[in-house]
């Protein structure tokens, strides 16, 4: 027995107290169970978590009688008591406890209905283990869409590790046999923004058992975390990297731009002719609203480029309507067709002959078509925005390829044989990394408009804040609400994560059936995004270590501490565990086929 | 005019000071010289330090009939005599000991009455069962209950601290004795001794044991010093005492000088020709004990010589007897009960 409920603070349905039994230990998050029983033999059981505990001197009353007490001249004995916060009442009979009653630890069927784990039943994956080393179930079913959908992580960077709770989750996904037969059409995407720290989750990590070995001895669990969890320590298996090719290279020289990992990644490129056909263009724009008729001037613009591209399956475009003055020719390499026709296959000619039909042609009035009747201003701002994300899109969007390596190189986040996708854009610059994200998630919004929820695809974004901003507009923000409003029906789930909450866009938070909070800046935690967290919870946020964190879930009226292990996958490059030649060779064998 | 403070609260019975004089017989038995001695350290074989006290309360005053017609004035009432046990060099912490509450049914003599058990009104408040304990014949008036219940309290004490203390040889050849433990009683010492090293603590100055021309050096005594011990003999040869005056802190300039001065009795020998050399170790030690014991004024109005273990004690020994309001309660609903089962009784 763990102690008994207090008589002398009130014990409520919702919260009581309890004094620790002598030789017991009480820490915050411990789950517990007290029973009463009423009058008529009905015995109601309360399943909370300790949300404080206290020591205080009792029988004194002044603050220096600790000085007599500890001398050994005023007798008195030191109250240990607990705080419950009830997550739940079996049945559904809301008395109070009755002082007295015994406090148990929750273990085993105990600790399953504490965490509503019954409800959930196959649902259930593990998503992270409780202080005591217990699992803390998730439900899959609030995860995947079917009653709710998405989760959203939030923390300070570098102490929250958010990036590792995502990935944790989607191992545990993937791993623990909660999928069943769907395992092998869920797909998951991921976002690597910060360093190449995603570019080895196939790899194992050399330090993983030795961390868990330590855990397991410093906590006295019974066994190794991921044995606990029941999960394999083991990388990610099926994981395509993608990466945006190194700027300035042309015709077929395109290789990823990444310095870490030598093979097994794939460049991705789009084709002039896609950007065009496939309405890319209000995604070069991250501000659109700044005005609004540059909105309406992208609008018209798209439309025209769209009906250009329509006709061809070159990587290209083909234009008749301009005659490119040889002075001021931007690129030396300006190809004219035989048919008098000038072939637009990079994105600095694309942006070159918007110039001219907006602003040169018709001296210097552009094409009445195309212009619209907008203000020449207006047309300026829209060029010179161009002008100004052209050095970074160049690279992405090409119409210099063969049309075999625009094939190879679209990048297919749904490909068969591909559990997950690492999208590098860590080296992008600003826009284009709202560019990639923006065009890869609609494209796969649409996908999943065209096939429907028969599978699932994880989505993990990090730094939420940056691409769908509380303030502000802009095409990323519009396919992100999509997806966290209707893609949940779709089956599209975002695994989102940012340092703070209150700074993203509400519709998206706000529609995350499951949070995760790691260690918050103290201001930040009183902020309204966090009213789920109790109040003794947003103080804890502060001071929450790396590898902790607090899941709220809607099953669980509380949130839950947990913690889970350490990465049995490399997250960078002196992480890697060496491996074999054979499978070494094996990989770079791959990726000479573009396997 | 100098006008200075009686340091203890009106409320108290009295003041700390009254000084009636003393119609008994002192002695100076440790030595003539009557100056202040310097507080010895504590030896290390004084290894035990009890604290006891005592409280008695009136729960319910009866009067009752037997059903052998006798009449008497009866009381329900509760005491509880305790201790706490602390080590004086301060090396464990403070325990109370042995804090339990006693019920008893006072009632006149000759009277046959039997155990009364309060029935409990839910399980939580466990039982009430007083044991009927006859006074003396020869006291039958209205206080003689709750006097009794003040008798029993004083013997529970007193048993107490002879249980607990070492023995004290008053015998010229026993020397083996040593002190190692010690009781510490709040108040004089009562009754016969029964042979332990059990010294009382007399907060008050009522009686003036000695003479005036004696009394300044009570007034000059530093924390910690003590006057010599004195052999006492008073009421007809019946009590006889050793006793010395400790001061126990500073008299702030706004009280009396005799404010922090406290007298400490033993039990003594009726002839005054031996001073026991356990008798003159508690002396010794009892300046250095008591400053590490003594109250402080904010916490106590009885400061400094409410000792912290026996403030401590009071609220525990308060505690233990519960709260008197639900134990009248619980009375009131008893005798209610137990009348209206025989007045529906008789009905039928």
């Amino acid at each position: 027995m763990l102690g008994r409920v207090l008589g002398t603070e009130d014990a409520t349905p919702t919260s009581f107290w309890f004094l620790v039994a002598s030789g017991q230990s009480v820490q915050l998050d411990d789950l517990v169970v007290a029973r009463t029983r009423r009058p008529d033999g009905l015995e109601v059981a309360f399943y909370g978590l300790v949300e404080s505990v206290r020591k205080r001197h009792e029988g004194v009353s002044f603050e220096s009688d600790v000085e007599d007490v500890m001398a050994g001249v005023l007798p008195a004995s030191v109250s240990y008591a607990a705080r419950v916060l009830v997550t739940r009442v079996d049945p559904e009979n809301f008395v109070p406890p009755q002082p007295g009653d015994p406090v148990l630890h929750a273990r085993g069927a105990d600790l399953h209905m504490a965490l509503s784990a019954d409800k959930m039943k196959d649902a259930a994956f593990p998503g992270g283990l409780l202080a005591d080393g217990q699992v803390m179930p998730l439900n899959y079913r609030f995860v995947n869409g079917e009653s709710g959908g998405h989760i959203n992580i939030s923390g300070i960077s570098g102490v929250a590790t958010k990036t590792s709770y995502a990935l944790f989750l989607l191992h545990s996904i993937f791993r623990s046999g909660v999928l069943g037969k769907g395992a092998s059409d869920t797909r998951a995407v991921i976002f690597n923004v910060k360093g190449e720290d995603l570019m080895f989750l196939d790899r194992p990590n050399r330090s993983a058992s030795e961390i868990e070995a330590g855990v397991q001895r410093g906590k006295g669990l019974a066994a190794n975390r991921y044995q606990l969890l029941g999960l394999p320590q083991e990388p990610f298996r099926d994981v395509q990297f993608l990466a945006p090719p190194r700027p300035g290279g042309t015709g077929s020289s395109i290789v990823p731009h990444v310095e870490q990992r030598t093979s097994g990644v794939t460049p991705f490129v789009f084709t002039l002719r896609e950007f065009c056909r496939r309405r890319m263009l209000p995604y070069s724009f991250a501000d659109r609203d700044s005005s609004l008729n540059l909105g309406f001037v992208i609008g018209s613009i798209e439309e025209k480029l769209f009906r250009l591209s329509r006709d061809g399956e070159q990587p290209y475009l083909t234009v008749a309507d301009w005659k490119p003055d040889t002075d001021v020719m931007l690129d030396e390499e300006l190809q004219f067709s035989e048919l008098g026709e000038v072939r637009v296959d990079t994105f600095p000619k694309l942006v070159s002959y918007l110039e001219y039909k907006l602003l040169d042609e018709n001296d210097g009035n552009g094409d009445p078509r195309w212009v619209g009747k907008q203000a020449p201003a207006t047309l300026q701002a829209f060029i010179r925005r161009l002008r100004g994300v052209q050095k970074h899109l160049a690279p992405l969007i090409r119409g210099d390829l063969s049309a075999a390596q625009a094939a190879q190189y679209r990048p297919d986040l749904t490909r068969p044989d591909r559990q997950l996708s690492v999208v590098d854009i860590h080296k992008l610059s600003g826009h284009g990394q709202m560019f990639v994200v923006g065009v890869l998630l609609r494209d796969l919004f649409e996908y999943k408009e065209r096939t429907g929820r028969s599978n699932t695809i994880f989505v993990v974004l990090d730094e939420l804040n940056k691409y769908a901003p509380r303030e502000g507009d802009s095409p990323i923000k519009d396919v992100l609400l999509d997806i966290a409003e209707r893609g949940r029906s779709l089956g599209i789930i975002l695994i989102g994560a940012q340092q703070t909450a209150s700074e993203v866009e509400r519709r998206i938070v706000s529609n995350a059936a499951i949070r995760v909070v790691g260690r918050l800046d103290m201001a930040e935690a009183e902020r309204p995004e966090y009213r789920f967290l109790p109040q003794s919870f947003r103080a804890r946020a502060g001071i929450l270590q790396p590898g902790s964190m607090l899941v709220s879930q809607p099953d669980v009226p509380n949130p839950v501490l947990v913690n889970y292990p350490f990465p049995a996958w490399a997250t960078r490059p002196d992480e890697v565990e060496q491996v074999t030649e054979a499978a070494e060779v094996e990989g770079s064998m791959r990726d000479l086929f573009g396997l | 005019m100098r006008i200075r403070l009686d340091p203890w609260p009106v409320d108290t019975q009295s003041g700390q000071l009254s000084l009636h004089a003393f119609n008994g017989e002192a002695i100076d038995i440790e030595t003539p010289r009557w100056a202040a001695i310097a507080p010895r350290d504590i030896p290390q074989r004084l290894k035990r330090v009890y604290v006891v006290d005592g409280k008695p309360r009136m729960e319910a005053r009866l009067l009752i009939e037997d059903d052998q017609g006798q009449s008497s004035f009866a009381g329900y009432g509760a005491f509880v005599a305790g201790a706490v046990d602390l080590c004086p060099h301060g090396s464990r912490p403070a325990e109370l000991k042995d804090v339990r509450v006693q019920r008893v049914l006072a009632h006149g003599a000759n009277m046959q009455l039997s155990p009364v058990q309060l029935s409990p009104r839910n399980p939580h408040t466990g039982q009430l069962e007083y044991r009927p304990s006859g006074f003396p014949a020869d006291r039958d008036e209205a206080t003689a209950p709750a006097a009794h219940i003040q008798a029993l309290m004083l013997e529970a004490e007193q048993q107490l601290s002879h249980g607990l203390a070492s023995s004290v040889p008053f015998d010229e050849d026993d020397d083996r004795e040593v002190l190692s433990a010690l009781t510490i009683q709040d108040g004089t010492l009562r009754g016969r001794n029964l042979g332990g090293a059990v010294v009382g603590c007399v907060k008050t100055l009522h009686t003036m044991y000695i003479d005036p021309g004696r009394m300044e050096l009570l007034a000059r005594l530093k924390p910690g010093e003590r006057t010599p011990i004195l052999h006492l003999r008073y009421g007809h040869n019946q009590f006889t005492r050793f006793s010395w005056y400790v001061r126990l802190c500073e008299a702030p300039f706004h009280l009396h000088p005799l404010a922090g001065v406290m007298r400490l009795e033993m039990y003594a020998p009726e002839e005054p020709d031996f001073l026991p050399p356990i008798v003159r170790a508690v002396a010794n030690v009892s300046g250095t004990l008591l400053c590490r014991l003594a109250g402080q004024a904010h916490k106590d109005p009885r400061a400094p010589q409410n000792l912290i273990p026996t403030a401590a004690l009071e609220t525990a020994m308060g505690r233990s007897m519960g709260d008197l309001n639900l134990v009248t309660r619980r009375i009131r609903a008893h005798i209610a009960a137990e009348l209206g089962a025989a007045v529906l009784g008789g009905v039928a």
